[in-house]
Parts: C-alpha cells; structure tokens; sequence
C-alpha cells in the first residue's frame, strides 16, 4: 500500500493533533461569507492580528482569496496549495485563511511574534573603549547590525538552514569582489554538509566544519561584536552567522588572531602594540611558568641563583610533596575554582573567588601543603590567562599546560622543549578553511606582520593580508594616506 | 623536472631557512676545539676558506641540478645507467639515513654528560623519532616549517654571547697568519664538516617555487652560516687560551657558563634543552631526503620508507652508545658528506660536462 500524495487537507490534520494548533471559523457580515483561519498559537503575534488583520478580513466586500490578498495591507502575504509550504510557514507563524474547510488552497499572512531581547554592551569581549553593542540571538537584527555598518550593494548573504529537527537558519556573508571566492565556496560547502538533527548555537557549526575536529585549537575566530565583523569582513573574511546565536563565526583565521583583542584598533598603535606584546608575553608565561618550576625543582636546581635558591628553599622545606604533585594540586584548585565560578551567578561566583583565592591558598601554605613562591607562580599563570582576549583560546592555553607539566616531570627542561616541538608541530599541521593557521609567522608573510604581533597605524595598513588572497589586494591609496612633508612646510 | 604539485611546493626564500637550519647542527656545540688543533689562534682564517670553498661547490650543485631539470636521481641514472646509477643514489640513502641517529646519539651524549647522568637513550631516542615522524608524515611542507621555527626561535641564543666579550681578549689572535698554508687549510678541510646541510637541496629542489630563484638565498644562508661560524671561532679563541681550549669538548656550552643573570645561573642548561629544536630539522630533513631518495628508487610509498629507515635508526641509536663509537659514526659520516661533495659532486660536474659535449644533451 502506497501513502497518498500529502494534501494540505492531512497535513493540517497532522498539525491538529497539537493542542496549541487551531482553527477557528469566523463571519465576514459585509459578504456573507465563512471564514476558517489556522495557525499555531505560540507563533502569532494575536495582538498583531487583531489589529492589522481582522478588521479587513471582516469588514470588507470580497468573494474570493485574490480579493483579500489585494484587500490585506500586508507585504508577506501569498496563495499557497503547496502542503509542505504551508506545513513551514504555520509553523513559522503565519495564518492560514481558506474560505472552506475542504479546500486545498488557501492564503499565507504573515503574523509572526517576535520576541527579543535588547541590544547589551559585549560582555565577553567588553571593551572601554569603541561601540558598545553586541549582537543577540535574532539573525534578522544581527544582519541588520551588520549592515548598517557597511551600507553597500556587494555585501553579500547566502542563506541555507541546516539540521534536520532544528531548521537553523545560516547566514554566511561576504563581501563580494573582496573575499576570495575559494573561501566562500568552502564554507558554504561545508555548511551544506553538516549532518546534525539540532544545531543550537554557531558553536555547533564550528565544531562540525573546523578543519581538524579534535584539535583543542578553535579554527575559526567567534566573536560577539559587530564592529569586529565588519572590520574583518572588510579585509575578505568569510562570516557564518547562525540564528539563535550571538555568537558569529570568522574564517579564515590564524594563530595570532586570537591574541588581538579588538580593543587594539581603538588606541594609538603604539600603545596598541604594545599590549598586544604583553599579551603575548603572559600566554608564554602562562604555559611555561609551571612546567619551569617542576623541571628546575625536580632536575635543574643549579640553573638557580644562590639567593634565590635560599628563598625557594625556605618556601619549600616543610613540603612533604614532590613539586609535580604541588603543582598539579594548585593548578586543578585553580581550574576548580575558575569552573565553579562560572557555573554560579555572579555574586555567589565572587564569593566563591574570594573564598578560594584567599582561604585555599592561604590555608594551603600555612598547612605546608604547597610552597607560597609556588602560589604566587601559579595565581600569576591563571591570571595572565585570562588576559586572552578570545574566550575560546584561553581555555585552549589552560589545557596546554598540563602536558608540559607532565613532560617537564620526566625530563626537565628538555621535556618542556619536546613539547613545544608537538605542539609547534601540531599546529602547522594546522588550517583554517584551507589556509594555514600559523599564518603570517609560518608561511612568512612579512606584509601580514603589521598587524600580528603588533598593530602598525592605520596609514601603513593600506593592503589586506596577503594571506586571505583576497581579490581586491588594496583597501585604500596608501600614498595619499602617508604623504612627506618637509621640515617648516 | 619531476612535477611536484604547487600546493606543496614553498617559496624560494625558505631554501635560506632550510639550508642554515641544516648547516647548524649538533658541530656548534663543540667544531672550534677540532680546527684550533692545527690551526691555532688562525683558526677563523680557515673558517672562512671553508665558507668559501661551500659557495663553490654550491654553485656547481645548481649547474647539475639544471643540467638534471631537478631531479638529482634521475641525473645518476642518465650518466650511469639504471643499475650503476641506483646504487651511487642507494649511498645517499644510506648518509642521509645515518645523519640523523649520529645526530641525536650526539645529542644524547651532551645531554647524559651534561644535564641527565641518568637519561635513558632508548625512551628519549623513541618519542623524538616518533615526533620526527609525526613531522616528515606531513610532507615537506611542514619539515620546512619546523626548519623556519626551529632556526627563529633559538636564534637569541646569539645574543647570550654578549656576556662572552666581558672575558675576551683579542690580542690573543695576533699575529695573524702564524700557522703555516697547510696547516690552515687541513684546519678548513676539517671545517667543511661542520659547513655540511647544504647538499640535501639537491633533493629539495624539485619542491622550491621557481626553483632556480632559491641560489640566491641559499647562497644568502652559507654565507651566513659562515659569518655566524667566523665570528663564534674569533670569540672561542680571544675567550680560551690555546691550551685551555684542548682540554674542552663542548667550547661553546662552557662558554655559556659565563652567562649571568639575575634569576638563572648554569645558562648552559637552557642552550643544551633549546639546542633540541636546533638538532631537529637535522634530523627531520635528513629521514625526509633518504625517504625521498627511496621513493624514486624503488617507487614505494614514501610512509612506508619512513617507517623503515626510521625503525633503523632507532636501533641504530640503541646500538652505538658509547663515547668512541659515536665519535666514529660521526668520524664515517663527515668523511662520507667530505668525498661526497668535494670529490663526487666535482667528478660528475666534469662527466655531466662531457657527456653534454658529446651527446648535446644530458
């Protein structure tokens, strides 16, 4: 026995076992004429409707759908007899009007209820500095912050919607004539290839589309900042924005990318630059600062200075542990806290911070559990951790510590440059939509360089990275920007 | 010219990186006692020569390669025949294959002598060739990418020689040209050994973006591996006498003892565990190159020569572990790299000469 063909007759039945699915029968007096309107209640914006819908409905003449098609001051409006059509937009939250209940043909108004929440300032990547808005989870207002930021004709959205169960929409967006058409082809065709039932956020996305699933380096940039995205999408990048996310994706991306927050570009680049050294000097410490002090303590005590070796030594002599099990005992405390503060609201997270910077560590000291050179060591690595401006990359560097610990625990100082060779070797195994990660360092592009490790000014950033291979090399004269002037002129 | 897809291929500029990451090796730990011994306080004069004599040679390495279109293994099977001229390829199997055990047996020695009485050879010898695979089996690609790093991160080592000048005393160079013609050039010809790294871009060649552009930088990275050795000669010998510089095996490690900061002392330490990225490209380019070799050869798959000469060498290291044998694997591969490319590579230019004469082509 074969299914008959879907009719929108049982494809409203399909949706009429819902409860919040309805169908109501009113009377227009003016023609005499019955009307039957469905839709999914949750969907509809009913104060919407009576006031911009139902008074036309019922009070003008008319005989036929075309006649209250042409009658309704409503753009999103169409006859449909398509079930599967129909099936989408009620669940999407439009009405359904048919003038008999049999019929197979009927109209679509749209009456969707939009409910969201206001703009905020970013809280992930607040800055001082610079605009205050972040994107929310609507695409529609995130396209729209996007576009009031570059009001031109080739700034390009392709649609599709991924998930089988969830129907997430997915936006990704270019610049035409500026991003290389590689990279919009790769992302889109990654896009269309994910295979997942129900994708809740652009996290998802990333996860499933990175060029390496299992590496802990996120490949692609998340940011919540519309200035930001308009500012690489005017170097050529590629931006995926999910709705139901805040989050927007930005590929392709490298290592140092990461490191920059976008802060940089509102202050003076010298002061910019030299932030962004700082940043990368605390990640380096960040790493390395443990691991040092279990492969010194443990197999280098002579790379010590005298004085300080007294220091560490009195700091140290009640100890009863070995330095791996002191450091891995703070470290984990420090993780501990950090995920317990992030699981609590925020004034209970505050207390929590203070009840375990403060008593853990003190206590801990006291009891000669651990060595004080050592807290302070390791206080100073979680807080130059945090000194990521990316979220994601700061959790990546809190992971990366432990395998140095352990191969700094084996074989000192020689186990700590191992892996550093791993890890420099994993990441230039490392791509971005098909672009090397390490990018600008390795390949070397010196061009790129001005706006790595420090950020030139403005005047000398007149070429995109050459990187991204983009279409249009030129932002702007860079000449006309740097014009000499002579000494008294 | 042996196709190689341009989505491998790197530019002409990275020969600089791979050819000096190459050239400095394990030798700069310990190459100024060696040449001092015959050449005295004119050491660096030989220095020089033998930096001189590398360009030359590099000069006729290019001309064969274009003469070949590249293809160094091919150039043997042409002049040679198919047998002949594989077995001639199969001897540089075996000397890329063997340079990167002496390599790390070396390593492993400075390490045992100086940090870790008690490192045990086989656990440290197999994760870094398991590392070193990891590396190769992402292509030439990322082998160049760890010769870049590994020659850009270590390089402030250089300026920790600053400290060296406190205690130097360069008269002690005067008179110059004391020590008579042949003895300075015995000193170059021990010399050239450590100059050796820069014979793999016979075989790298195929892979350079515009190959012929790359002369210019690998001339670029001797000349500066030459001016880097001069320059550590002159201030080994104003830094030891004569006779204090004999009794020393590793000079440039125990000038690292004069290093003096406020929070590390022993900076010795540090340059032995950073001298882990030197050695690396060492090692990975010379698996990349025999496995490469092997590839054209026998036309096997490239993993799978890894894996092989990989497995030897690790016994290998497992094998030769005391001070004399290293010393002799190190005296066998040097004199190999010497016949190599001061006897061979002349030789065959002469025969690639003639051939041309005669035949009109290669």
């Amino acid at each position: 026995m074969t299914a008959p063909p879907p009719s929108v007759w049982t494809t409203l039945q399909i949706l009429g076992s819902s409860t919040d699915f309805q169908t109501k029968v009113y009377r227009n007096d003016t023609a005499g004429l019955y009307l039957w309107v469905s839709y999914v209640e949750p969907m509809v914006d009913m104060e919407f409707v009576a006031r911009s819908i139902f008074p036309y409905l019922f009070h003008c003449p008319f005989s036929s759908l075309e006649e209250i098609h042409r009658a309704l001051p409503i753009d999103d409006a169409y006859i449909s007899s398509d079930p599967n059509n129909v099936k989408e937009k009620l669940l999407e939250g439009y009405l359904f009007i048919r003038l008999h209940e049999t019929d197979e043909t009927g109209l679509l108004v749209k009456a969707q209820k939009t409910l969201e929440r206001a703009l905020t300032v970013p809280e992930v990547e607040f800055s001082v500095v610079g605009p205050k808005e972040s994107f929310i989870e609507s695409l529609e207002t995130n396209l729209f912050l996007l576009r009031k930021r570059i009001p031109i004709d080739r700034l390009t959205v392709k649609m599709t919607t991924v998930g089988t169960l969830s129907k997430t929409k997915v936006a990704v967006v270019y610049i035409d004539g500026i991003a290389n058409p590689d990279n919009v082809q790769t992302v889109l065709q990654r896009i269309e290839e994910v295979e997942f039932d129900e994708i809740i956020d652009s996290s998802y996305i990333v996860q499933i589309i990175s060029d390496n699933r299992h590496s802990p380096f996120p490949q692609l940039l998340d940011t919540e900042r519309p200035d930001r995205v308009a500012a690489v999408l005017a170097e050529g990048k590629v931006a995926i924005m999910v709705d139901g996310s805040p989050h927007v994706l930005i590929g392709p991306t490298t290592l140092v990318e990461f490191f920059s927050s976008f802060e940089d570009y509102f202050l003076n680049w010298t002061v910019a630059s030299f932030f962004r050294l700082i940043r990368l000097f605390s990640v380096t410490f960040s790493i390395l600062i443990t691991p040092m002090y279990v492969a010194t303590l443990n197999y280098h005590y002579e790379l010590i200075p005298k004085d300080l070796l007294g220091t560490l030594i009195t700091s140290r002599r009640e100890i009863p542990f070995p330095p791996i099990l002191e450091v891995l005992f703070l470290e984990l405390t420090i993780e501990l806290l950090r995920e317990a503060g992030a699981r609590l609201p925020t004034k209970v997270g505050q207390t929590i911070g203070i009840v375990g910077g403060i008593v853990i560590g003190t206590a801990s000291v006291e009891a000669g559990l651990t060595s004080n050179v050592l807290l302070i060591l390791v206080a100073l690595a979680a807080l130059a951790s945090f000194t990521t401006p990316v979220y994601k990359i700061g959790n990546t560097i809190r992971l990366m510590r432990f395998p140095f610990i352990l191969f700094a625990e084996i074989w000192g100082l020689l186990g700590v440059a191992f892996c550093f060779c791993i890890i420099v070797t994993h990441l230039l195994y490392l791509t971005s939509l098909g672009r090397p990660f390490l990018s600008p360092l390795y390949p070397p592009r010196w061009r790129d360089l001005k706006d790595a490790l420090v950020r030139l000014p403005f005047t000398s950033q007149s070429k995109r990275p050459e990187t991204l291979r983009t279409e249009q090399p030129i932002r702007f004269d860079g000449k006309k920007a740097k014009q000499k002037r002579d000494i008294d002129e | 010219m042996a196709s190689v897809a341009e989505r491998l291929q790197v530019s002409p500029f990275m020969t600089f990186f791979i050819i000096m990451s190459m050239q400095i090796g394990i030798g700069v730990l310990g190459f100024q006692r060696i040449i001092a011994e015959t050449a005295g306080h004119d050491a660096w004069i030989s220095v020089l020569l033998a930096g001189a004599s590398s360009h030359l040679i590099l000069i006729l390495i290019y001309w064969l390669l274009q003469q070949a279109d590249g293809d160094f293994v091919l150039l043997h099977q042409r002049l040679f025949g198919r047998w002949v001229g594989g077995v001639l390829s199969l001897l540089l199997v075996l000397y890329f294959a063997i340079m990167p055990f002496v390599v790390l047996s070396t390593y492993i020695e400075v390490v045992q002598v100086w940090m870790f009485p008690d490192l045990k050879t086989w656990e440290f010898s197999l994760a870094l060739f398991l590392l070193c695979l990891y590396i190769t089996f992402g292509g030439f690609r990322i082998v160049v990418g760890i010769c870049f790093f590994c020659l850009i991160i270590p390089s402030y080592l250089v300026f920790t020689f600053w400290f060296v000048l406190d205690y130097s005393d360069f008269y002690q160079l005067l008179p110059i040209f004391d020590h008579s013609p042949s003895a300075i050039l015995k000193a170059a010809k021990q010399m050239t050994l450590t100059m050796l790294g820069y014979e793999t871009v016979l075989f790298f060649y195929p892979f350079i973006k515009g190959g012929k552009q790359s002369a210019k930088w690998a001339h670029a990275a001797v000349l500066t591996t030459t001016l880097f050795y001069t320059l550590l000669t002159i201030l080994t010998l104003a830094y030891f006498s004569e006779n204090q510089l004999q009794r020393q095996i590793w000079p440039t490690l125990m000038m690292w003892k004069v290093v003096e900061l406020p929070f590390i002392e022993r900076f010795e330490y540090i340059g032995i565990a950073n001298w882990l990225l030197i050695i690396l490209p060492n090692i990975c380019l010379g698996l990349w190159c025999s496995s490469r070799i092997c590839k054209q050869l026998f036309s096997i798959r490239q993993k799978m020569a890894l894996l092989v000469i990989t497995t030897i060498c690790f016994f290998c290291t497992l094998w030769i572990d005391d001070r004399a044998e290293i010393d002799f694997a190190n005296t066998i591969l040097n004199r190999a790299g010497f016949y190599f490319l001061y006897i061979w590579i002349p030789c065959l230019a002469g025969i690639t000469y003639i051939v041309k004469k005669v035949r009109g082509n290669v």
